[in-house]
């Protein structure tokens, strides 16, 4: 992605990429806007800004939740109290992340972190902030294993969890088996590869059971590390074992270098379905690809773009319009990444749904009035700018913590733009399998 | 023979072509300097820099950027020596090793710093070789062939010339040839800027198979180092030897168990060899 004239992002970009991020003390950053009338509200903002997330979609992350804290107090802040963001860059390392934590809550003082690109930090994360009584804002790591029977009190998430992506995706090919593959769909033989965190493996997992609960065969299921040097021998496997559909969970590169040598491995299937990360960076994709990525699907929260506005609840549509001018006007993109609405709209529901009654509430910013604000949320389902509704799973809970309305939707890529295809009702028909001429799909 | 076992056999041999160039270069540099330069993957990614950039943004032909890579990168070891090894040479290893280890360090936050965390394709792609079932990639292939002709031609380097001669004669002993006319210092400097030419040869190999970014270096850095030792640290035939050896263990590991269990055993391997053979495999 390419950033026009963006010169805090690179310069920040530039200090974490030189280990000063994790040496000097958090600069507070002051958001510009009009919200200048009392003592400003300080909360932390944790992504990974160098190292291999960032570019997999932790930048645009942190990008999302730049322009909802810039937004938010353009609008006047709470009654006039700006938003001062703490920003961290946890350097695509859980132990950087786990050091970062401990200063934004100890030296910083934090009440609360929000942010959290990756399911391998969040998942030692969630813990400590617990332990602390922090709160835990969750913008994007998707593992179900961070909260799935943990009974958190003080760790939220407001977006999807990882056994929605495995619906998602086995449940539009189970769909269209018959009626687009000419297949039995108990017949449709299926291929999971994943990258071996936290995150590729809550979704291979999720992928797993519902392919089962469907009767429908993985022919083979593998993980890897995403910092694999070479994944050929995986590509003359699936070669072997001549999946229809290859399911992917993959962060960056290993999804380029799988791409890359499946082409020159002779790999070919009927579709590849994506798991959000690196899949969900469609301008990278692109520009490394081509139209060899054309058709492909991809599983995330819906970019707001994707979807229609005017169907939205009341003022949204409005707020996704003002959301995605901003983002457009600050980074010069094709079609905005999923990851920046997921930092916008999880950014914002936070500030304008908890931060701001917690603190009309007490007139303070502590950890205990923003968990009683979070847990009083209750957004209908097209409340947000990506669609889903907010309420929290109570304590207690499996899931406690988990936005019970958060809707995961499955994608396919046409000529670098994406477009929802899954659920079927608010879908397009998809492309399916890959057409003739494509350079992955069957030949006859 | 089952075909597809042939096809991870031909894939580990070309795997171990990927990591042989950086691990002959290393092993250069440690034989003849004594240190190793920790930093050594990230000359290889600010290689693959170089050629992305003369090749995608300068709009050189591409023949013209690999050729521009290797002298770049041999001035950058020549520099990378003046500036940080040279000043340790009689410090303890341990400054030394921490000295290139922060240049690592250096390099990566500039590379963000120009590039940002994008990741760079070059984009191109050569097609693959199909014989009967089994697929070889020709970008691959042709990786291999280059780095095998490279190999052969610092072989030749240091076998029939004189500086070559020197260079040798250095890494057997350091202590000795000061004695017979032989200046070091002008040795190390030379065996640095041949180290870094490998390191930009390896780039114009990888930077066709793998995308660019600051952290590209992780992709390969550790698992180069661990070739080294195997083959016995400044041994330059034991390192090209154990390189496709790892190659070959991490291949057909995958393809017997998963991808995974091919680094245990690759792993594994390493332990043994370091508790039967501490100096490396190829250890004389």
């Amino acid at each position: 992605m390419q950033s026009n004239g963006t010169s805090r992002r690179t310069l920040l970009q530039a200090g974490a990429g030189l280990g000063l991020a994790a040496t000097v003390p958090a600069t507070a950053r002051a958001q510009t806007g009009p919200a200048r009338g009392g003592d400003p509200l300080r909360i932390g903002v944790m992504t990974d800004l160098s190292g291999p997330f960032a570019g997999a979609g932790s930048v645009p992350l942190f990008q999302g939740a730049e322009v909802a804290i810039e937004l938010f107090n353009e609008r006047g802040g709470v009654d006039g109290r700006p938003i001062v963001a703490v920003t961290a860059d946890s350097q695509s390392k859980a132990d950087v992340a786990i050091n970062e934590a401990e200063r934004l809550l100890g030296q910083e003082r934090l009440e609360v972190v929000t942010g959290i690109y990756s399911s391998a930090h969040a998942v030692p994360l969630s813990g400590r902030f617990e332990a602390q009584r922090k709160m835990m804002w969750i913008t994007s790591a998707i593992a179900t294993a961070v909260l799935k029977d943990k009974n958190y009190r003080y760790v939220f998430r407001p977006t999807v969890h990882s056994d929605q992506y495995g619906e998602g995706s086995v449940s539009m090919i189970h769909e269209h088996a018959q009626s687009k593959l000419g297949i039995a769909p108990d017949k449709v033989k299926l291929a999971v590869i994943y990258e071996d965190g936290p995150y590729g493996t809550g979704v291979a997992a999720a992928i797993e059971a519902n392919a089962k609960q469907r009767s429908m065969p993985i022919v083979l299921k593998e993980a890897y590390s995403a910092s694999a040097p070479d994944l050929s021998t995986l590509v003359t496997k699936l070669r072997r074992e001549r999946p229809d559909v290859i399911f992917q969970v993959g962060y960056n590169p290993d999804i380029t270098l799988f791409l890359r040598q499946a082409k020159s491995g002779g790999l070919r299937f009927r579709m590849l379905i994506g798991h959000g990360a690196g899949w969900s960076q469609i301008d990278r994709l692109w520009d490394t690809f081509g139209a060899d990525v054309n058709h492909m699907c991809n599983v995330d929260p819906a970019a707001t773009q994707m979807l229609d506005w005017s169907k939205l609840q009341p003022g949204i549509g409005d707020l996704a319009k003002t959301f995605v001018d901003k983002f457009a006007a600050k980074h010069q993109v094709r079609d905005l990444p999923p990851h920046a609405s997921m930092g916008f709209n999880n950014t914002w529901i936070f500030l304008e749904h908890v931060l701001k009654p917690a603190v009309r509430k007490t007139g303070g910013l502590s950890a205990d009035a923003l968990r009683e604000a979070a847990l009083e949320v209750d957004i209908p389902v097209g409340g947000t700018i990506q669609g889903y509704g907010v309420k929290f799973e109570p304590p207690g809970a499996a899931m406690a913590g988990q936005n019970a309305r958060s809707i995961a939707v499955v994608m396919q890529f046409e000529n670098a733009k994406s477009r929802v295809i899954w659920p079927t009702a608010i879908g397009v028909p998809p492309v399916l399998p890959l057409p003739p001429g494509h350079a992955y799909a069957l030949r006859s | 023979m089952d075909p597809f076992f042939l096809e991870a056999l031909v894939n580990g041999i070309l795997l171990g072509g990927v990591f042989a160039l950086p691990a002959l270069g290393l092993n250069l540099v440690f034989g003849v300097v004594d240190v190793v330069w920790l930093c050594y993957a990230e000359l290889v990614m600010v290689g693959m820099y170089t050629v992305w950039f003369l090749y995608t943004q300068a709009g050189w032909p591409l023949g013209l950027a690999f050729a521009a890579c290797l002298p770049a990168i041999a001035v950058l070891g020549l520099l990378l020596h003046l500036i940080v090894v040279r000043p340790l040479l009689s410090s303890p290893p341990i400054n030394q090793v921490l000295a290139t280890g922060g240049v690592l360090f250096f390099l990566q936050g500039a590379a963000t710093l120009v590039f940002s965390t994008d990741f760079r394709s070059l984009g191109v792609d050569m097609p693959p070789m199909e014989v009967g079932e089994v697929f070889v990639s020709g970008t691959k292939l042709a990786a291999f062939i280059a780095a095998l002709v490279g190999a052969g031609i610092l072989w030749a380097f240091l076998k029939f010339t004189y500086v070559g001669t020197a260079i040798r004669a250095i890494a057997r002993d350091r202590e000795v040839m000061p004695l017979m006319g032989v200046d070091p210092q002008k040795i190390y400097l030379i065996a640095s800027a041949v180290g870094g030419a490998l390191a930009g040869l390896a780039a114009c190999l990888l930077v066709v198979q793998l995308d660019v970014h600051p952290f590209v270096g992780l992709s390969f850095g550790p698992i180069t180092f661990m070739i080294c030792v195997m083959g016995g640290l400044g041994n330059m035939l034991g390192g090209f030897l154990a390189a496709f050896l790892m190659g070959l263990i991490i291949s057909v590991g995958g393809f017997w168990g998963t991808t995974e269990f091919s680094y245990v055993v690759a792993f594994a391997f390493f332990i043994i060899v370091m508790f039967l053979r501490p100096k490396g495999l190829f250890a004389r």
